[in-house]
């Protein structure tokens, strides 16, 4: 019996062991994780795989860190099934339960796997989702020279750009008619894709995947709509999404994600779910998945404060992302397409801002990014700023208007 | 307690001296006369911006809970355990910008040159030859104080005294008249 067990060992399990141990150092925890290493950053896995971050980086605590923590780590455990009170776990082959008293679910998302003829089981065919996936391209683009990317979010970005440096022959393919399709708009998207062209990557948008061909069990090419594309290596980047199958029976309420209120409690007592498999309440109050890295961090820490007894709410999850693309900075907060755009040019930076009601409903920048976290904080707070109108994408305007506002100037007391 | 800068807005005339006076104090020579033909260029960690009639120094405020800290996913972004200050080790940034972009106070810079997060680090070089940050010396008007809030609370009922038996008028002069019976230009 354990007094906490948690479920995965990722950024949102690791933020709510450091702030659970900092209020309870008695109870008996316990952390079950499918993969064999100890917790790592996805986040470098594009810069790993290039060759700029070195295996080790990737580790963002000591090895003795379940130890000071006072965690018995389970790895190569993975979570199968849940009822009240026994969490089941597979692990060597042997199937077995745990029992506890609270438990935390951070078991992240995993990419999704689009239904295209071939792809489930021939070699050569991969996500960029964990350290494993980022092993098996290394060890194949050695030999691999023709790459193709599916799906042109970031991910996918990141996937060709690491492939491109490490000298493959690479082709991005859209099925929208658009790369970034969630972060820009259709004719910012255009600068990125110029920016791909421009550094060797082939991109094809709106072009459909109908099947992976093989040969011998091995990936030989993809086939579209409009024709065939060699390949020796594949990469499947056509987003994320929680699996939720091993929590059928639990009671546990679940819509894309698992639903939580803003402590992170599940609607089942006992039960708490933070980072990417988790659905809480945004910036806006609506349930949303969102899954990036901030997310995780700040969702885990607050169930951490409420697994330890203590009472805090989390102040909604953001949409943010930020990708560089050989080098150009892409940035971009909130949804697009809902507003009245205001937009600045510069000398290699395009600005838009999206103003709805008089107040900031979404970010896209090119190039330069500064200041755009101020813009999301005045979107997070509501602040009015119809007065700035075309100001408001300018940089350098986002810091002043997100201070609070001085006294007036001239004769006053201190 | 730590000392941090306090912003005085009112005072801010947007001469940029506080950014010269960064980009020189964290350049390679430390010198004007040569830190402006650097390569890659030094580059200021404030930068004013203007709110209306307003301007002022724009800069990291070492946040207790840091959104950039929780948003490295690196581990670059961190608090340095003896001064509390908001730090990067450019060791291990690898240029991702998620500081960039939920530092809510705009802080951090994307610098391109080194594709590294740059931000105020409280001028810890200075700091380790008992200086105060360079912005705050350079400012010539006075709109930065470099103080723990112990003593920007004392020199705010410094001032209000000051004012009440008429000896100096407002928190500007009196900000000065504290400075000079202090003898020091950081207080
Ligand atoms: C290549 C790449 C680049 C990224 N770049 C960025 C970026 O720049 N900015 C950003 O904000 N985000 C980025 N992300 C997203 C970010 O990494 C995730 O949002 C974050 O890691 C989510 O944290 P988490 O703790 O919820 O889940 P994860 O980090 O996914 O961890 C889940 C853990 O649960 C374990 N697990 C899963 N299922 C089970 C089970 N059934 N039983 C036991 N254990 C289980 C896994 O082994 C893993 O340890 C990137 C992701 C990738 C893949
Ligand atoms: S960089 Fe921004 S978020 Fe980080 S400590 Fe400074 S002001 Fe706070
Ligand atoms: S740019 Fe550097 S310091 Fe900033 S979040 Fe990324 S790795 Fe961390």
């Amino acid at each position: 019996m354990s007094d906490l067990v948690i479920v995965g060992n990722g950024p949102a399990a690791v933020a709510a062991i450091e702030r659970f141990r900092s209020l309870d150092s008695r109870s008996r925890v316990t952390l079950v994780s499918k993969e064999e290493v100890p917790f790592y950053s996805p986040c470098p896995l594009a810069e790993y795989v290039e060759g700029s971050v070195a295996r080790e980086r990737l580790f963002l605590r000591p090895a003795s860190f379940y130890d000071d923590h006072g965690v018995e780590f389970l790895a190569g455990a993975t979570a199968v099934g849940l009822d009240r009170g026994a969490l089941v776990i597979s692990r060597a082959g042997a199937v077995r339960s745990i029992a506890w008293h609270k438990l935390l679910v951070a078991t992240g998302a995993v990419a999704a796997r689009p239904p295209i003829e071939g792809l489930e089981g021939t070699a050569g065919v991969f996500a960029l989702k964990t350290l494993s996936d980022a092993e098996g391209i290394i060890a194949l683009s050695q030999r691999a020279r023709r790459a193709v990317v599916i799906g042109s979010g970031f991910i996918g970005l990141e996937a060709a750009q690491a492939l491109r440096r490490l000298g493959l022959d690479v082709t991005l393919i859209e099925a929208l008619d658009q790369v970034l399709p969630q972060m820009l708009d259709v004719d910012l998207a255009e600068i990125v894709r110029s920016r791909l062209e421009a550094n060797g990557v082939k991109v094809l948008c709106s072009a459909l995947v109908r099947a992976i061909e093989s040969e011998h069990g091995a990936v030989r090419a993809v086939r579209l709509d409009t024709g065939v594309i060699a390949a020796d290596l594949v990469v499947i980047a056509t987003g994320v999404r929680p699996d939720l199958r091993w929590l059928a029976g639990s009671g546990i309420a679940t819509d894309q994600g698992i639903l939580v209120d803003a402590s992170m409690a599940t609607s089942v007592p006992g039960v708490w779910a933070a980072g990417d498999v988790a659905q809480a309440p945004a910036w806006d109050g609506r349930h949303r998945l969102i899954p990036t890295w901030p997310n995780a961090v700040s969702m885990g820490s607050i169930a951490g404060v409420s697994m330890a007894g203590g009472d805090t709410r989390h102040g909604g999850t953001d949409i943010v992302n930020v990708v560089r693309v050989f080098g150009m900075a892409v940035a971009s907060f909130g949804e697009r397409g809902n507003g009245e755009s205001h937009d600045f040019a510069g000398a290699g930076a395009r600005r838009r801002v999206l103003i709805r009601d008089g107040r900031i409903s979404n970010g896209q920048f090119i190039g330069d990014i500064s200041g755009s976290g101020a813009l999301l904080e005045m979107m997070r707070k509501g602040v009015d700023v119809s007065r700035l109108g075309d100001k408001i994408a300018r940089p350098g305007v986002g810091p002043a208007w997100s201070m609070p506002r001085p006294p007036k100037p001239g004769r006053h007391a201190a | 307690m730590q000392k941090a800068i306090f912003t005085l807005m009112e005072r801010c005339v947007a001469c940029k001296s506080c950014e010269i006076a960064c980009a020189v104090a964290h350049s390679k020579s430390g010198k004007v006369a040569t830190a402006q033909f650097e390569e890659p260029l030094p580059r200021s960690r404030v930068r004013i911006t203007s709110a209306g009639a307003y301007s002022f120094a724009s800069r990291c405020v070492h946040c207790e809970e840091a959104a950039c800290i929780a948003a490295c996913p690196t581990g670059a972004m961190h608090r340095e355990g003896r001064t509390g200050v908001v730090a990067v080790d450019e060791d291990l940034c690898i240029g991702c910008w998620m500081c960039v972009v939920t530092c809510p106070f705009g802080a951090v810079t994307a610098d391109p040159g080194t594709a590294k997060a740059l931000k105020c680090d409280l001028c810890a070089a200075r700091g380790a030859a008992g200086l105060g940050p360079a912005c705050v010396d350079a400012c010539p008007t006075g709109a930065m104080v470099y103080a723990t809030p112990d003593e920007l609370a004392g020199m705010r009922r410094f001032a209000t005294a000051m004012a009440s038996v008429g000896v100096v008028d407002g928190v500007e002069e009196s900000v000065a008249l504290w400075r000079n019976l202090k003898g020091g230009r950081s207080i």
